[in-house]
């Protein structure tokens, strides 16, 4: 439940708040977005497996997002930066289907 | 071990543990885990808010995801800032588009202006050609009869009382005039033209079907220093004239207006062969 209500209360700061994204950060933020939702999915599938565990959470998310930007950031440096965001969009994405096919599963049974 | 060393005689008691352990463990742990499923575990975990650790870090986590979702968002969706989060290479291609956009519209814009310069010349052309005409129209207009004239010339008057003076002598005047160089002639608001004709009709005279009567006053545009000399030549206008007992007096003008018109007539058979 307070994790619900961080999430909300992140979105309602982050729209009212409005903060000036740093220009160095700019193009990483959207993948980290990314990253951190599969994290999300990936925490809340394992919550309904039972075997959900804080701090490999926290490890996963930080990783996840710290990974995410490298790739980018390398990326950019090699002259490759929109394939390999592209690609780690896929990748997180069909993880976050998988993930919520899971999920799905165990609410739903179905 | 020991045990069985020490009563190796009871062979029933040493047989019936060996049997409960099997059952027991079996049933035991397998009903908790079909009870609790993932729906209830997720139930769990959301209504009763309990503040642990694990929850706040996700929280914490969570509320960063949040945040950066919505800045994200928000500064995608501002039109503005469009082009904020684009990378180098696509903003060198839009610039590039952009390049190559503004040098077609410019190529467009050239093409159109010469256009407009020509229609513009070719109207301004077609406006001398029509000021030209124009002009032309009211020289020939003169001539023809179909417009006002006004200039030096003469004005002569010639009294009848008798009625002696004829068509011819009246022809003979304007005779007399135009090779004195007249443009423009009326008599008694009788405009005469290349292919005006005098006749007489009992004692007066008719011009172009048009009955006149006497005094005939002429009204003559020309250069007055000519034309009255020429009517007054010994034997010419002024004399013949007044040999049938009739009157002549002419007098120079500086302005003179010849206002009678006629009607422009279209030729039935003669065509112009300019064109």
């Amino acid at each position: 439940m307070i994790a619900v209500l961080g999430l909300v209360v992140g979105v309602v700061a982050g729209l009212l708040v409005r903060p000036e994204v740093p220009a160095v950060v700019e193009p990483y933020l959207p993948i980290a977005v990314v990253a951190a939702l599969d994290a999300v999915f990936g925490g809340l599938r394992a919550m309904l497996d039972g075997i959900f565990d804080d701090k490999v959470f926290v490890v996963s998310f930080l990783s996840n997002v710290v990974v995410a930007a490298l790739i980018v950031f390398l990326g950019d440096k090699l002259g490759v930066g929109a394939q390999l965001s592209t690609g780690v969009v896929v990748v997180l994405g069909i993880r976050i289907f998988s993930n919520a096919a899971a999920i799905r599963r165990h609410v739903f049974r179905a | 071990m020991s045990d069985q060393n020490e009563q190796p005689e009871n062979w029933l008691r040493r047989e019936l543990p060996d049997e409960v352990p099997v059952p027991v463990p079996a049933p035991a742990p397998e009903p908790p885990r079909e009870s609790v499923t993932g729906r209830q575990r997720l139930v769990k975990g959301l209504w009763p808010p309990r503040v642990t650790r694990a929850q706040l870090i996700v929280a914490l986590l969570l509320f960063g995801l949040g945040f950066g979702l919505a800045v994200q968002v928000a500064s995608n969706s501002d039109s503005d800032s469009a082009l904020r989060g684009a990378r180098q290479e696509d903003l060198v291609r839009i610039l590039d588009e952009l390049d190559s956009r503004t040098q077609r519209l410019q190529d467009e814009k050239q093409g159109l202006e010469k256009q407009r310069q020509e229609l513009q010349s070719s109207s301004d052309q077609a406006a001398e050609a029509r000021k030209q005409t124009a002009e032309k129209e009211r020289q020939l207009g003169i001539l023809a009869g179909t417009v006002a004239a006004q200039g030096p010339g003469i004005t002569m008057t010639i009294e009848d009382t008798k009625g002696t003076v004829k068509a011819d002598m009246l022809l003979d005047a304007i005779q007399e005039l135009r090779a004195a160089g007249a443009e423009a002639i009326q008599v008694n608001g009788v405009r005469v033209v290349a292919n005006s004709y005098f006749t007489d009709s009992g004692k007066s005279v008719s011009v172009d079907g048009n009955k006149i009567n006497a005094p005939y006053r002429f009204k003559v545009i020309g250069k007055p220093q000519d034309l009255e000399p020429a009517l007054n030549i010994p034997g010419g206008v002024v004399q013949s004239v007044e040999k049938e007992q009739a009157t002549v007096t002419v007098e120079q003008t500086d302005k003179i207006v010849v206002d009678a018109l006629r009607q422009p007539k279209r030729p039935d058979y003669a065509r112009s062969s300019s064109q």
